[in-house]
């Protein structure tokens, strides 16, 4: 085992770490915007899996420029669930009353629908490429080159999807919609076409983080799973639809994993995950950073 | 119709069913096992989920716990008290989880019970990894036609206790938390009581489904004992047929189950996109189930979505 304080160990940290907070951004905006739980997020990480893996052994393209298409393809995915699925939800009283379990229902229904696609189409076999496998050594730290672009490329696309919903219009339109739907309306927001974009952007930037996974991981249609739980840990840690806070938790989930499994074995990580899960849920469900009042 | 005239049909059907037991063959035998056991479990799920509205998409911790406490007891006790037993432990359990679990609210409920089942899961994997166990068979368990009855008999409790419960004073409690449990809770309705009690009753019958049906299978793995298909397909069942009242998931587990029989086999992707669909379209379209929708459009009642 590696001593706790190793730089290697923190360099795993800060892999899981990005990769976390990028994949919850997407599903706390889709949350934070429109109050939908979108239990099938997982499974836009493994379309963009395929995606990659797709481009990579059939046109042999990179994932580090598939991964674009990735986010395309996903990003359509969300038009077309908000154009069959989520306008109708959210235009129907009825329903609205109800609306984060009818929307959990109905993505736990797409999730079904999506990985068992995969399977017909894909076959459960893991699939994989091989991609930068040369090791790296920075100082102390051995890294795969595959590793340590996933490390940069997911931390630089992380600063420029913050960067981008803190300062231009569109993200404030989108933070103007986390903070009260019915003000924003009235100062002349769209309110559809912003619930639109954001559920196209979350799904895109999940597709992305997909491709750039696919780089290091096993593809398989079930793989997405594991990171819709922890994408839900760390939107709850930090607060839902609190975006920063999903960002800060999503490192801390990261490093929390990787010395937890470093501590006590591989075999634990989901009763970590999952404890820790519970435990917020019943004790501060609003949220590590959320103030008394939980986001309802 | 009369009441009383349906209670007559009721057990006159429930006595057939049994009957059959006697002469049917294997096939026959393990759909209608299959039909049971489902209703059993839709039913209990109603008495949560579709009662106080508090969804629960991890059920099947129920199921999986009473199939792990009756396996670790196989051989020690009579079989058919261990069944009961595994059930009343299960039920306690739940009584001092649910205590915390059940502070949690709405959507945060959701994915609190799902997170659940997964701990559990993962701990059961762990408990058997560390000794050395990656299935446990069951030898010598009854025949198929006992497994029949036994999960008859649990189908018709569960149908029975949801009838009742729904027409009760406690059933009414229960529906006062869907609508409304601040209000609910303001004009005295004892909510954290009556929500831990439905959350004790709703576990108790699919542990005891769960320690029969590893009977039927002959075998008992952690992974595929907590399963979240399972929790899926109660759900499903349940929000098809309508999940208000006792008649609901009676429809949709018939429906489904037959569903089943035919695609499972030969394609289960496409049973599971099926369902996938099927959710996806009732929830949309038909929120109250095929039970609400045909009460609405031929008995003019007018049901609460549920």
């Amino acid at each position: 085992m590696d001593s706790l304080v190793s730089p290697q160990l923190l360099a795993a940290a800060m892999i899981t770490g990005v990769l976390y907070a990028l994949i919850s951004l997407g599903l706390n905006l889709v949350y934070g915007t429109m109050r939908l739980l979108n239990v099938a997020h997982g499974d836009l990480v493994m379309i963009g899996a395929y995606v990659a893996f797709i481009a990579f052994s059939l046109l042999n393209i990179g994932p580090l420029v598939s991964m674009f298409g990735a986010a395309l393809i996903c990003g359509s995915l969300g038009w077309l669930s908000y154009k069959c699925v989520f306008q109708r939800l959210l235009s129907n009283g009825q329903l609205l009353s109800r609306l984060e379990e009818n929307s959990l229902l109905l993505f736990f229904a797409l999730s079904v629908i999506i990985q068992n696609l995969a399977i017909l189409f894909f076959s459960a076999d893991r699939k994989g490429y091989e991609y930068l496998s040369a090791i790296v050594e920075i100082g102390d730290v051995r890294l795969t080159g595959a590793r340590l672009t996933v490390l940069i490329v997911g931390a630089v696309i992380s600063a420029a999807v913050v960067f981008f919903l803190r300062f231009s219009l569109f993200g404030l339109a989108m933070n103007a919609l986390i903070q009260n739907r019915d003000a924003s309306a009235i100062v002349g927001i769209n309110v559809d076409r912003v619930q639109m974009s954001s559920l196209i952007f979350g799904f895109g930037i999940t597709g992305l983080a997909g491709a750039l996974i696919s780089m290091m991981e096993p593809i398989t249609p079930v793989m997405g799973f594991p990171y819709t739980m922890s994408a839900f840990v760390i939107i709850i840690l930090g607060g839902l639809g609190n975006l920063w806070g999903g960002f800060l938790a999503g490192l801390l989930l990261g490093v929390l994993e990787v010395y937890g499994v470093a501590l006590t074995g591989p075999e634990w990580r989901s009763v970590l995950v999952y404890g820790i899960f519970v435990l917020i849920l019943i004790f501060r469900p609003q949220g590590l950073l959320g103030s008394g009042k939980t986001a309802r | 119709m009369k009441n009383s005239l349906k209670l007559v049909l009721a057990v006159v059907l429930c006595m057939f069913l049994a009957g059959v037991a006697g002469f049917a063959d294997e096939y026959i035998l393990g759909i209608g096992f299959t039909i049971f056991m489902y209703i059993a479990l839709a039913q209990s799920w109603v008495v949560l989920s579709g009662l106080t509205g508090y969804i629960s998409l991890g059920h099947v911790v129920f199921f999986g716990s009473g199939a792990y406490v009756f396996i670790l007891i196989w051989g020690l006790v009579p079989v058919w008290l261990g069944v009961v037993f595994s059930g009343i432990v299960v039920g306690l359990v739940s009584l001092i989880v649910g205590y915390p679990v059940l502070r949690v609210r709405g959507p945060y409920f959701v994915i609190l019970s799902f997170g659940l089942a997964e701990l559990v899961k993962n701990l059961v994997l762990i408990n058997e990894a560390r000794m050395y166990v990656s299935m446990r068979p069951v030898f010598g368990a009854p025949a198929l036609y006992q497994l029949y009855i036994a999960m008859l008999l649990l189908a018709i409790i569960a149908t029975g206790l949801t009838y009742w419960i729904r027409r009760s004073r406690f059933g009414a409690g229960l529906r006062s938390i869907r609508e409304d449990e601040g209000a609910a809770e303001t004009i005295g309705v004892p909510v954290a009581k009556l929500k831990l009690l439905a959350f004790a009753i709703s576990g108790v019958i699919p542990a005891m489904v769960g320690a029969i049906f590893i009977m039927r299978s002959g075998i008992f793995q952690s992974g595929d004992a907590f399963t979240p298909i399972v929790s899926f397909t109660m759900v499903t069942m349940a929000i098809i047929g309508g999940s208000d009242d006792a008649p609901g998931p009676f429809l949709g587990v018939v429906f489904l189950v037959l569903l089943q029989e035919l695609l499972w086999v030969n394609w289960p992707e496409v049973y599971m996109i099926i369902l996938g669909i099927l959710l996806l379209g009732f929830v949309l379209f038909i929120p109250n189930g095929i039970y609400g929708w045909l009460s609405e459009k031929y008995f003019g009642n007018k049901k609460n979505v549920t």
